[in-house]
């Protein structure tokens, strides 16, 4: 199992696309500290910078580039026949490379948000931010592991997940909130940490028990399909 | 045991009649582009989103034009239509730029393109031709639709339709405004990379992050950050266009007397990035 | 020793089917699976490698069902046909990565003895996106076969390799198969398979058109006359006498020999040595010219 994390840690890190996960992370704290240096009021650009940027697109872009790169691209380029020809239980292929995007997401996302949080309340908040996010990087990772297995185009439908749903819908249908596993992490920081910047629109218990069952649940399900996982050839 | 070889001339002929010149080629590769962008002349699966995209916007235009219908007055105009679906031309955009572009970096044909008269240029307006095309027609068709019920439910006669028809005009044209920033933005970052994948969440993260900078700045305590807030993000430079160009200082973003500087940053902005897209495919073009 | 069994498997997709009642049983040794492009070939090797499920019958190796039992990999070892591979990781990196994913005790031995088997020691730690296309096979070959598989299913290995590797290749699974393990290569270009192994598994869009030593399944094409080419002391008069004989068909008389048509191999080898002697002609060569694998194909697909 730790072969299958080297593996896909290094094909992660190998390529310059690992690049693209520093700027996001890197306007985040930078914008905070351009606030807090000019000493603006926290109840201004909280909300904006730590849920609009941190956690509606740092969090969920994050977890979407790395969940679907763990598993999605190796699928796409077939080298993921030499994982599935040896005699490794599919629950341990898919732990190993859940424990990688998850880990990596959470401290691409955790890190800056623990310092937004730090410069726009106190170290509470920084601490809220940091462990709500690391919950929805473990869900959302799961999530888009399971996509990439479901469908040939994981990246496309994890967008149309973040925009379409979460973004759009979740603004003006309160249904779909029930869902938004952005929702759970905003509640579950607000829970921890009190303030008036996160507008928690769900219920606690909602929150958490979501969660579980999308990481959980995400996580059987893609053990089942990896066990499944079908090659025709070079028509398929 | 051995004869002379001889091939026969079985009819194979070089192709010596007049040939259509650069301007075909240009007409054809944008002809494709606008086709591809919708899908049309493909499989099924790659009509599913841009005509998602375009239902969607259509229908709201459709419940717009009802609600004026009714009630003598819109849900929102035709500017403010544009600035709504903003998201959903994020989403479209970052579907159908990489369609044109990454698509042809990923299979290499881009030396069979540029082994025929085509320039890099050709390539280059062809393509962001045929993008802006689809971005206005996803804006412009809905527009078209408010139109022609306003046009149709006025009890004025034909000043009715002329006064629509005045209003309807700016509004194409701030969808043609909407179409170039987000083309010229999003074929570029698309022509950086073959897939398609990294493309699309490449669009769509640079203009989500743009979106709260916007909100940083205009919250800084100096005017200047605030008035200028709107250049940091596509989205809030077009509104600051919008704002400055109708003269009207309620719709939302403040932006004091700098109008022209939201002017001048478009126009460099669109420039810049075309530039950009012909250099990079100038290089790809000398291979 | 392993035994691959295939029992009436058939695969289809939607109203396609690409594999239909396919019964075969692999033994030891190195058996080409042999058929033009689309027959099949690769829809069987995944099923047997378990990334296919039929949908009719079943697959087995030893008993034991291929689909859904990541168990079978500790005795299988497959090279598919698509070319991809880690590129970011050296040919030893890659072996030794997956001597650790089948659990070996001693990964970094049985890497070395990989590369070494399939001649990439001076190039294994030069990653493997720098290498030609015949390099990148052989190190997958390498991967393949680090946990010494009882059971080696390659799909048209040969593709991209040059004479050289080739033929090295060949004594390879030659070697391996001489030592039991049980050895499937598909294939569509015959003289790889004639060179290779007498034993065929002949797939024709979908269905099993033969199996068997290619010669054997030569002779039990009656309806197909023998063809040989002969050499005499004395072409003419040989011919006049042939054309009398019962199981000649046909006689061609050629500037450099004849070429006699028999419809019945037995009586005419029988016979001929009778009339050839009755006449007083020598003979001076006799040879089976359609008994080459390409000649079996051909009929095959014609069929």
């Amino acid at each position: 199992m730790s072969t299958v994390a080297y593996i896909t840690a290094r094909g992660l890190f190998g390529r310059r696309r690992v690049l693209l996960l520093l700027p996001l992370p890197i306007l985040l704290v930078g914008l905070a500290l351009i606030c807090r240096s000019y000493n603006v009021d926290p109840n201004q650009w909280g909300q904006a910078v730590v849920v609009g940027l941190g956690l509606a697109v740092v969090l969920p872009v994050t977890s979407l580039i790395v969940g679907t790169g763990v598993l999605g691209s190796e699928v796409d380029d077939g080298t993921i026949i030499h994982i599935l020809t040896k005699p490794l239980p599919r629950r341990d292929i898919i732990l190993a490379k859940l424990l990688v995007a998850a880990g990596v997401s959470a401290v691409v996302a955790a890190v800056p948000l623990f310092v937004a949080g730090i410069l726009a309340d106190n170290v509470h908040f920084g601490l809220a931010l940091a462990i709500a996010a690391v919950i929805g990087a473990v869900a959302y990772s799961a999530l888009f592991l399971l996509l990439s297995l479901l469908t040939r185009r994981p990246v496309l439908l994890g967008l149309v997940y973040i925009l379409v749903w979460e973004g759009l819908l979740g603004r003006f249908v309160s249904g779909t909130r029930v869902l938004s596993i952005e929702q759970y992490v905003i509640t579950i920081a607000d829970k921890i940490a009190p303030t008036d910047m996160l507008p928690g629109k769900v219920n606690l218990t909602v929150a958490i028990v979501m969660s579980a069952i999308f990481a959980i649940g995400g996580t059987i399900y893609a053990i089942n399909r990896l066990g499944s996982f079908s090659m025709a050839g070079e028509t398929s | 045991m051995s004869e002379a070889g001889v091939i026969h001339d079985i009819g194979y002929q070089r192709y010596q009649g007049p040939r259509l010149g650069r301007g075909a080629v240009l007409g054809a590769l944008y002809t494709h582009g606008l086709r591809a962008a919708f899908g049309l002349g493909r499989s099924a699966k790659s009509k599913i989103f841009p005509w998602g995209v375009a239902g969607i916007v259509l229908l709201i235009a459709v419940i717009n034009a009802g609600v004026r219908s009714q009630t003598g007055t819109w849900l929102f105009d035709y500017y403010q239509l544009d600035n709504t679906m903003s998201w959903l031309v994020i989403f479209f955009v970052a579907i159908v730029a990489p369609e044109l572009v990454s698509r042809d970096i990923r299979s290499g044909v881009l030396p069979l393109y540029f082994s025929r008269p085509l320039r890099a240029a050709d390539y280059v307006i062809a393509k962001v031709a045929a993008l802006v095309t689809a971005v206005w027609l996803l804006l412009g068709v809905p527009q078209f639709v408010m139109f022609l019920t306003g046009a149709f439910t006025t009890k004025t006669g034909m000043k009715g339709v002329w006064h629509e028809l005045g209003l309807l005009i700016p509004g194409w044209g701030y969808s043609l405004l909407w179409a170039l920033i987000f083309t010229s933005i999003s074929l570029l970052i698309a022509s950086l990379t073959g897939k398609r994948a990294f493309a699309a969440g490449g669009i769509v993260a640079v203009f989500l992050m743009t979106a709260p900078v916007v909100g940083v700045l205009s919250v800084l305590p100096s005017d200047t950050a605030h008035h200028l807030a709107g250049l940091a993000s596509p989205i809030a430079l077009i509104n600051g266009v919008e704002i400055w160009l109708r003269n009207r200082t309620d719709l939302g973003l403040d932006i004091g007397d700098l109008g022209p500087i939201y002017g001048i940053e478009a126009f460099c902005l669109i420039a810049a990035c075309l530039l950009l897209l012909l250099a990079r495919y100038r290089k790809v073009a000398s291979l | 020793m392993s035994v691959v069994e295939l029992q009436n498997v058939s695969r289809w997709y939607g109203n396609v089917v690409a594999v239909n009642d396919i019964s075969m049983t692999l033994q030891p040794g190195v058996t080409g699976l042999l058929g033009p492009n689309g027959a099949g070939k690769t829809t069987v090797l995944h099923m047997m490698a378990g990334f296919l499920s039929p949908s009719r019958g079943t697959v087995t190796i030893d008993g034991k069902p291929t689909w859904r039992n990541p168990s079978i990999y500790r005795s299988l070892g497959l090279v598919a046909e698509r070319e991809a591979v880690h590129g970011f990781l050296t040919a030893r990196e890659f072996v030794t990565a997956c001597a650790k994913m089948q659990k070996l005790p001693d990964p970094t031995a049985a890497a070395t003895r990989a590369l070494e088997m399939v001649e990439m020691t001076d190039a294994q730690d030069r990653r493997i996106e720098t290498f030609s296309k015949g390099m990148r096979q052989r190190a997958r070959v390498a991967g393949a076969l680090v946990h010494e598989p009882q059971v080696l299913l390659l799909d048209e290995p040969f593709n991209g390799m040059d004479p050289r590797q080739r033929m090295h290749m060949m004594d390879l699974l030659h070697a391996l198969g001489d030592q039991g393990h049980t050895i499937l290569f598909s294939s569509h270009i015959l003289e790889e398979v004639e060179q290779l192994s007498g034993l065929v598994q002949v797939i024709v869009a979908g269905r099993l058109a033969a199996s068997g030593d290619y010669r054997r399944i030569r002779r039990l094409m009656t309806n197909r006359p023998h063809v040989f080419a002969l050499q005499s002391s004395d072409d003419r008069r040989l011919a006049v006498a042939l054309i009398g004989e019962k199981s000649v068909s046909g006689v061609e008389i050629e500037p450099g020999g004849l070429t006699v048509r028999a419809s019945d191999y037995g009586s005419f080898t029988r016979a001929l040595p009778r009339i050839a002697l009755g006449e007083g002609i020598r003979l001076r060569r006799l040879l089976p010219s359609d008994e080459s694998l390409e000649s079996v194909f051909s009929y095959l697909l014609e069929a």
